[in-house]
């Protein structure tokens, strides 16, 4: 048969056909492309491209930046804004730790938890800002409390789902010794849930930071989010470019705080 | 310490897992429970070790306590239950951590408990840094830590390779046999129940009940020496013949579940 | 021959009358569109009743409206383009946007005049129980506004000028809306607020804000007619033809609502209850609300070019607008004669 044949001594090599699915990220790269970003930008208003009555040019933004860091306009904004990021944050996270927990503990507050958080997660925290100012008025309160209100419910969620997955024989494993229930909440099912508690961090960090410039848009002089709203208001488009930019980098400082955090906490997974 | 298991019935909601599960364990003493998957045995070491409240039934222990002992009845469990945080030396330290001890003291338990065990050139590691086999020697030592009576142990080496079993058996022998800890010990494998046990405690498929009691006979540390393979042997075949239709019904049962 | 001939030419200059004729009958049927940006206020009286009396039809425009709820968007929409013509109120904002070169003012629109009552400033009553009793003692005090550079910030700045207070020590406290700047005052939560008659009456009627004072007392241009360079480039003609058609609107709204008997009381027009219904109509208030917040616009639409450069000057000394904004380049005085208080 003259096929038998041509099957017989024919050397086949194997083709590779592993690899891929294994990205990596390079600073460079991120670096270039974002001053390739930053060029085609200020070139594409050099050439006419684009009217700089829509969009101010990389280096406007760049010299209101110094104007507003020179005048010390920057640190006054940032200052108060931060405060009221770190206040909320703080406040949203502590109480987002305690319901959290509590309902991954606790039955009753299980049962009554799940229901309120599923209802009153989703309602933007932009539209309860009249009431919140009917409740608390305009001053620092019912600013702290928007993003500490924005801060809680990912937090809770986080924390509760992240103590009810540590592992049941972590936690039998501290009861067969005889540890105290307080002593296995804080030693067991909390390290436990750290990995998701701090993802979670990453999420209410952000909307800690989009929830500024909503709270400060009523009845707020200063801060970074009024600057920008201002900004807008008065077609300053360098300067709301310029106050953009600071809320994005100080979305990287966290994002990078975070990063160092997980490092640190988490070199045990 | 000794031992009293009366068990007469315990179900998980309408399903019965246990059904008239009594017996005895003397001071000392190591008995091993076999018995098909899903018939009970985890249950039954919950039970004894207080992390399972029976439907009906009671679990005494009797015998005077050596005044180092904190823990009286420990667990070593079969996925190690090691905390993925804490260093080797930390894990070990854990349960000693809610006793009132002089940190001299807690020290000294920790330090002995990791000589013993052959880990102390690792106690600053994590677990993840471990073999399975050095983890579960983590496990023992953390329960040789506590000073225990009574060890129960469920299927403790059923996560680890054949070689490392061998080598974990022998540190029993050496660890806690002998040295006056009663032991019950959960297991599938009929030649680790053989090597280990005074008594082996089979169990019928769900509900548990006790099919029989099979006495060794005889001294473990003659049990490896080529001279009692014959008597092994004929033990193995009884143990297997009680249990074979048991597992067989029950993986069939398994199946269609 | 010359009889022949001369007929030639007749039949010739028939022919070319005919076509003639057939052109302007075209150019009727396709009346030229303009898109106007308009805020449903009853200051825009005059565009609707420019519209609604056909006066834009027939200088030959088809005029559409688009509807906005604040003023800032249609200056912006002017400048994209969107928008042919924009008619509102003068913000900060919307001089920052012309200083770029993108929008000309070119005509006027609503303006504040003594004796007709646009824009209170109002205490609450804590403040006014705790002694906020004058103008001059809103120092240390917070004042809410809509936003920061709105024409009811400029309003404050006036009377400050006027009172001789400092609004450099008054906290201009920007609340995004006038609801909210309502709320706040009802609530107590600020001692003072700038705020449209229509809004301020019924608090102080109810006895939940005091009057402190009617932003009347100077004149200044707050609201006008602007459009972009490039229109003014492209379509003069029909930008012309549109501020005519405009102000004969003007001129109805002058004779329906602004006139005044020697006594100083307003006496309604003959066609007064028909121009309300319609601008009634365009802004979908009822004529009772209308009637309440009608303000006083120049007859002839001409601009107090005088208050346009204050406004400006103000604006900077405020940092609220680009030192470099020069207030005569974001005027283009050509399409109405006349204009007042005209700097030199
Ligand atoms: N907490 C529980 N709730 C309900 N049912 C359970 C629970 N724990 C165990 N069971 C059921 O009870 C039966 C006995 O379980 P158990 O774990 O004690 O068996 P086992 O003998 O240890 O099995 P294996 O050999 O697989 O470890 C099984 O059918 C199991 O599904
Ligand atoms: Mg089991």
């Amino acid at each position: 048969m003259p096929e038998g044949q041509a099957l017989q001594p024919e050397r086949r090599p194997v083709a590779f056909r592993g690899g891929g699915f294994l990205p990596r990220t390079s600073r460079a790269v991120g670096a270039i492309g974002f001053a390739v970003v930053l060029l085609a930008w200020q070139g594409a208003l050099a050439a006419g491209w684009i009217s700089p009555v829509f969009l101010p040019s990389p280096v406007e933004v760049a010299l209101a930046l110094r104007d507003l860091a020179a005048s010390g306009e920057l640190w006054r904004h940032l200052s108060i804004s931060l405060y009221r990021i770190v206040l909320g944050w703080s406040f949203g996270t502590a109480a987002g730790l305690g319901v959290g927990s509590a309902m991954a503990l606790f039955s009753l507050a299980r049962s009554l938890g799940m229901p309120m958080i599923s209802a009153l997660f989703p309602i933007p925290k932009i539209a309860l800002l009249p009431l919140l100012i009917l409740w608390l008025g305009i001053g620092e309160t019912s600013k702290v409390a928007t993003i500490g209100l924005g801060v809680f419910f990912p937090t809770a969620i986080a924390t509760y789902s992240g103590i009810d997955n540590v592992s049941r024989t972590l936690i039998r494993m501290a009861q067969s010794f005889g540890i105290p229930f307080g002593a296995i909440v804080c030693k067991v099912a909390l390290p436990g849930a750290l990995p998701s508690i701090l993802s979670g961090m990453r999420i209410s960090a952000s909307i800690a930071l989009l929830l500024v410039v909503s709270a400060e848009m009523i009845g707020a002089e200063s801060g970074i989010g009024a600057f920008v709203l201002s900004a807008g208001n008065l077609m300053q488009t360098d300067q709301l470019v310029a106050g953009v930019a600071v809320l994005s980098v100080l979305g990287l400082l966290v994002g990078a705080a975070l990063s160092a955090a997980e490092k640190a906490l988490l070199s045990w997974r | 310490m000794k031992l009293a298991v009366d068990v007469r019935r315990h179900a998980y909601d309408d399903l019965l897992v246990l059904s008239d599960v009594s017996f005895t364990v003397a001071d000392g003493e190591v008995v091993c429970i076999v018995g098909p998957s899903g018939c009970g045995k985890s249950t039954l070491l919950g039970i004894v070790g207080g992390l399972v409240r029976p439907t009906d039934g009671t679990v005494a222990t009797e015998g005077a306590l050596r005044p180092g002992t904190l823990n009286p009845v420990t667990f070593v469990f079969q996925d190690f239950a090691l905390l993925p945080w804490r260093s080797v030396r930390d894990n070990v330290g854990f349960p000693l951590e809610h006793h009132r001890l002089s940190s001299a003291d807690r020290e000294a338990r920790v330090s002995d408990a990791l000589a013993r065990t052959g880990l102390a050139d690792f106690a600053g590691a994590l677990p993840k840094q471990l073999s399975g086999g050095m983890r579960q020697r983590v496990g023992i030592a953390r329960a040789l830590a506590v000073e225990p009576a009574l060890l129960l142990l469920d299927e403790p080496l059923s996560a680890l390779d054949a070689q490392t079993r061998e080598l974990l058996m022998d540190d029993f022998g050496r660890l806690w046999m002998g040295a006056g800890i009663t032991a019950l010990y959960v297991t599938h494998n009929l030649d680790e129940a053989l090597r280990l046990a005074d008594r082996i405690v089979v169990l019928s498929r769900r509900p548990g009940r006790i099919k029989d009691i099979v006495s060794v006979g005889i001294d473990r540390p003659d049990r490896t020496a080529v001279a009692a393979a014959p008597r092994l042997a004929v033990l193995r075949e009884r143990l297997w013949s009680l249990i074979r239709d048991e597992a067989a019904s029950a993986d069939r049962e398994m199946a269609r579940a | 021959m010359t009889a022949s001939r001369s007929r030639q030419v007749g039949r010739f200059a028939w022919r070319v009358g005919v076509l003639l004729l057939g052109l302007a009958l075209a150019g009727g049927a396709h009346a030229e569109k303009l898109t106007v940006g308009v805020l449903k206020l009853a200051s825009s009286g005059p565009v609707f009743l420019a519209q609604d009396l056909g006066y834009f039809r027939e200088a030959g425009l088809e005029v559409e409206f688009k509807f906005f709820e604040a003023a800032q968007p249609v200056a912006v929409a002017t400048v994209s383009g969107d928008l042919d013509v924009g008619v509102t109120g003068v913000t900060a904002g919307f001089y920052n946007l012309a200083g770029k070169g993108a929008l000309k003012i070119i005509a006027a629109q609503a303006r504040e005049e003594p004796g007709y009552r646009l824009v209170a400033v109002v205490a609450s009553r804590k403040a006014d129980e705790a002694g906020l009793k004058r103008l001059e003692d809103l120092p240390g005090h917070a004042a809410a506004v809509t936003q920061v550079g709105s024409t009811f910030h400029y309003s404050l700045g006036l009377l400050a000028e006027r009172h001789g207070f400092d609004i450099g020590k008054v906290r201009v406290v920007p609340m995004q809306s006038v609801p909210n700047v309502v709320s706040a005052v009802k609530g107590s939560q600020v001692e003072a607020a700038i705020l449209p008659a229509t809004a301020a009456t019924p608090l102080v009627n109810a006895g939940e804000a005091r009057l402190l004072a009617w932003a009347d007392e100077t004149p200044w241009q707050v609201a006008v007619v602007f459009t972009s360079p490039k229109m003014i480039g492209t379509r003069r003609d029909a930008l012309e033809r549109f501020v005519a058609a405009y102000r004969r609107g003007t001129e109805a709204f002058r004779e329906a609502f602004l006139a005044k008997a020697p006594d100083g009381r307003l006496v309604p027009g003959p066609q007064a209850d028909r121009d309300l219904a319609i601008i009634a109509r365009y802004t979908g208030q009822s004529a009772e609300s209308v009637r309440g917040s009608i303000p006083y616009v120049d007859p002839q639409a001409r601009l107090l070019v005088g208050d346009i450069h204050r406004q400006v000057r103000w604006y900077q000394g405020q940092k609220l607008v680009d030192p470099g904004v020069d207030p005569r380049g974001v005027l283009d005085l050509s399409f109405v004669p006349g204009h007042l208080d005209v700097p030199n």
